[in-house]
């Protein structure tokens, strides 16, 4: 028989878990009904009387549910269920990376709730609340535009996170300098310095979100070893933006990267993409015969002779 | 010394009290108890926290700022700043913690020096009556305790914030007074 539908759906939440009884709508108890889930029949031991009787629903119960009248076919009740979770916690994370404009802050949830939540932002600065604009992309981010600097009052940044099972929230309180944190450095070059088997030239620039580095400079932090060993060499800088590795192993082939803080204020980038390169090599020389035999001779016990400056790390470990 | 190496000493004695007076202001607030101590504490600026120099600013004003402007705000701020630490310094309660309070006052004394340093060593005037009495004529000393506590608790705020602003004050001194430039102008004044 042709199955009537002229009732309009609704959506009904419940938590994984729960127990879930649907009334087929203004039917009897008694009444002879049919359900489906997503088009399919469900067998009467889910039923009691004309009722739906969901156990433990769990996340793949989630679906359409239909109630059609025994005899007439009409459709008297339709659902659509969505099992979830109310929301955990949300993590909240402010950060002004482009200092002293602003700061922008961004959430998410520690784990899905499988159901749409809405989030809610408040920034309170003193008395005073502020606008957080929410970024198009990414979706889950805003940002505040400093009006003023060095500011003694904290802000407030509560995160309130709804959905149709519950509400959870989150805030942090912040000092203005306490978030500031630059993106890494960008652009980073290495590359050898002719006839010099133990240097690298190492170049970068400031992040491009950084917007006023005349005015609020930046140091930095580059860090350096060849890929035969696990021990970093490091080297802060506090001004300009390239610097020479005078104590490379020759020949040996080097990851380098660098990492951006604000001179006076606030915590260290993230470690800027990796670079490689290897020290300047001389060219091999054209033999003639004899001089073929002695190098070769030679070649089998060649040492590599690490830096006598090297404190880090026992240099047999490096022998070929 | 040049006005360069002038204004890169007092650039590095800003840094130096930052660092100071980031432990000096944790003991002092574990000696104020709680709330005072708890990271999250964030109190409403009370009329009478006004009288303490704030380094807030706008910050376009800020950028605008002349040299000499720029000088003398941190001159008249540090000045007056002091007055309120040594007002502090004298009720403490341990001795160790008075005693590392008398340490931060002298050099923040050096301090406002060096400021003054960097004004002359630029042709700059000092400002008039630096200090100004500790508390402005017809403000009442705090009625309690709390209230006492939270004028302490305002002064080591803002003179945490002030460092942060003097750093880049002298950040950005630094960069438009390059030594030689100001030998050459002292020389043509006939000094």
């Amino acid at each position: 028989a042709q199955r009537h539908s002229q009732q309009d759906s609704h959506i009904q939440y419940e938590r994984v878990g729960a127990d879930v009884t649907m009334k087929c709508g203004s039917m009897d108890w008694d009444a002879a009904v049919t359900w489906t889930a997503n088009g399919t029949d469900i067998d009467d031991s889910h039923l009691n009387g004309s009722y739906l009787i969901l156990k433990n629903v769990d996340l793949t119960q989630s679906g359409q549910y239909s109630c059609y009248e025994g005899s007439s076919w009409h459709l008297k009740y339709q659902t659509y269920l969505r099992v979830g979770t109310p929301p955990k916690e949300p993590v909240l994370m402010c950060r002004s990376n482009n200092y002293p404009k602003g700061f922008y802050c961004s959430w998410h949830l520690p784990s899905p709730t499988y159901i749409p939540n809405s989030f809610n932002i408040s920034v309170i600065h003193g008395t005073r609340e502020m606008v957080c604009e929410k970024d198009i992309f990414p979706k889950n981010r805003c940002h505040i535009r400093y009006l003023q600097l060095f500011l003694t009052v904290k802000y407030k940044v509560t995160l309130t996170v709804t959905n149709a099972l519950g509400k959870n929230s989150t805030s942090l309180t912040f000092d203005e300098f306490a978030i500031v944190k630059p993106d890494p450095p960008e652009s980073v070059v290495a590359k050898p310095v002719p006839n010099n088997p133990r240097r690298l030239e190492v170049a970068w620039q400031n992040p491009s979100s950084w917007p006023d580095p005349e005015s609020f400079p930046l140091k930095f932090f580059l860090r350096y070893r060849p890929l035969i060993l696990d021990q970093w060499q490091h080297v802060e800088l506090l001004d300009g933006t390239s610097h020479t590795i005078t104590d490379a192993y020759a020949g040996k082939e080097y990851i380098i990267q660098v990492a951006a803080k604000d001179n006076d204020i606030g915590t260290w980038s993230d470690w800027s993409v990796a670079v490689h390169a290897t020290p300047w090599t001389e060219e091999p020389k054209h033999l003639t015969t004899e001089a073929q035999v002695t190098e070769t001779t030679s070649a089998s016990t060649s040492y590599f002779v690490p830096p006598p400056t090297t404190k880090i790390c026992d240099w047999w470990a490096v022998r070929p | 010394l040049g006005a360069g190496q002038s204004i890169q000493k007092t650039y590095d004695l800003t840094r130096y009290l930052e660092h100071q007076l980031r432990t000096l202001a944790g003991t002092y607030l574990n000696y104020l108890g709680p709330p005072f101590n708890e990271p999250d504490f964030n109190p409403p600026r009370l009329a009478r926290a006004e009288q303490v120099p704030s380094a807030t600013v706008d910050l376009d004003l800020w950028r605008g700022l002349t040299d000499n402007a720029r000088l003398a705000a941190n001159y008249r701020a540090y000045s007056r700043l002091l007055c309120y630490l040594r007002g502090l310094d004298g009720q403490a309660g341990t001795a160790e913690l008075r005693h590392r309070l008398g340490h931060f006052c002298s050099s923040l004394q050096g301090l406002v020096v060096s400021i003054a340093g960097v004004m002359s060593s630029l042709g700059y005037p000092l400002p008039a009556g630096p200090a100004g009495p500790p508390l402005p004529p017809g403000a009442p000393a705090a009625p309690n305790d709390f209230l006492k506590k939270m004028d302490d608790f305002w002064l080591l705020k803002e003179l945490q914030t002030w460092l942060w602003r003097s750093a880049k004050d002298f950040n950005r001194l630094k960069k438009k007074v390059p030594p030689a430039v100001v030998t050459l102008r002292l020389e043509a004044r006939g000094f």
